[in-house]
């Protein structure tokens, strides 16, 4: 179990400021709006903490497109809503950062073959919880969500939601432990991502067949046979290559349990 | 070797046009998948609840392509209408995200050679 408190909560008070602008084609008023400014958790997802922002432009542009599904876009790459905050911004500015984090609103064109639809929060919840139960699956063979109550599911989406770091992980640490008689999760929820947005998702032990501990390093070597020097950053920051799997699942994983690492 | 190039290999010209493949595909169900192909994926299909059934289940299917695009397979497949849902679950356990590449589930979670999907016309495991 997690026994570096503070950097589970470093990570959870992790934010970034973003500034959401308007799509220039869709503003229908002679007024220019103002860009909208917001601090935003790292670790959230964008239909959690943009109902301000939508209302904000909601004036700006044409009655046709006020009922229909706002998206986002950082430089023309539409960004994925199921994906959490952090997560995006490492991946598209990780190498080269700009704060605040500038993003383009949208109410048309929707890019259908690129995003999923959302039109509530309970997309996002349903989402969430499948990652988490995914996450499980590979952990403890599921057995750690499927004996939970679904009051206790309820707290884990709910402490994310209302950015409760006790009421998520007085649950959430459940799935932090290990069973069994060997220290560590059966395997790590982990996906890798190329700066293209391609996934990468392999059963990945915490441990090396001699039954040592599994370091970053030795799992890089293992997915990028090929290549020298591969480096990975989660929650902006560039992991250490010696550290060890089981404890960077612990305490670097995105409330769906899974880590989310970006190749860097 | 005629044979095989005739077997259940999923393509995008077969996905859009599955109803009008119906016939001669229930003629080749009982062929095994070629599994020379590198680049292929089996999957088994398998209806839970109140869904039906499909005549032939097992589908070699380009391992690249994202799950929701077996999901709209199916749906076409079993002739759903467009406002129909169509759920899809691995492990009985989770429904994977639409855009989840086949190959990382099945480097995940497939067993003996394929990858068994659920679906099911309502939610299932939540």
């Amino acid at each position: 179990m997690a026994n570096d408190r503070e950097v589970l909560r470093e990570i959870w008070d992790g934010k970034l400021p973003i500034c959401f602008q308007l799509d220039q084609e869709e503003i229908m008023e002679i007024q220019q709006p103002d860009p909208f400014y917001v601090m935003v958790p790292r670790l959230s997802y964008f239909p959690l903490v943009t109902d301000k922002m939508k209302r904000h432009f909601l004036r700006y542009i044409s009655q046709e497109s006020a009922d229909s599904e706002m998206w986002l876009d950082y430089n023309g790459q539409p960004l994925k809503w199921h994906y959490p905050i952090g997560f995006l911004y490492d991946l598209y500015c990780g190498s080269d950062p700009q704060l605040p984090w500038t993003l383009t609103v949208h109410f048309t064109k929707f890019p259908e073959n690129i995003l999923l639809h959302c039109t509530n929060k309970d997309v996002v919840e349903a989402h969430f919880m499948s990652t988490i139960k995914e996450a499980d699956v590979l952990k403890h063979r599921g057995q750690v969500m499927s004996t939970m109550q679904k009051k206790d599911h309820n707290q884990l989406w709910l402490g994310l939601q209302n950015d409760k770091f006790d009421q998520f992980w007085a649950i959430n640490r459940r799935l932090m432990e290990s069973h069994g008689e060997n220290e560590g999760f059966k395997h790590i929820p982990i996906r890798i991502y190329s700066d293209d947005g391609t996934c990468n998702q392999r059963l990945v032990s915490p441990k090396n067949n001699d039954g040592s501990r599994k370091i970053l390093q030795q799992l890089i070597s293992e997915i990028f046979p090929d290549k020298t020097e591969v480096k990975l950053r989660t929650h902006g920051i560039m992991i250490p290559p010696d550290t060890p799997l089981q404890w960077l699942s612990e305490h670097m994983s995105y409330p769906d349990n899974f880590l989310h690492l970006c190749v860097c | 070797m005629a044979d095989e190039k005739q077997t259940d290999e999923l393509s995008q010209a077969e996905l859009s046009c599955a109803t009008e493949n119906l016939k001669s595909e229930e003629q080749k169900e009982n062929l095994e998948s070629a599994k020379s192909d590198k680049n292929k994926v089996d999957i088994l299909l398998k209806a839970t609840g109140d869904a039906p059934i499909m005549k032939k289940k097992k589908w070699a299917v380009d391992a690249e392509k994202p799950i929701g695009w077996v999901m709209e397979f199916v749906k076409k497949y079993l002739k759903l209408e467009p406002e129909e849902k169509l759920f899809m679950y691995v492990n009985q356990t989770f429904a994977p995200s639409p855009d989840q590449i086949i190959r990382n589930l099945y480097e995940c979670f497939g067993t003996d050679g394929k990858l068994v999907l659920h679906y099911c016309k309502s939610q299932a495991w939540g």
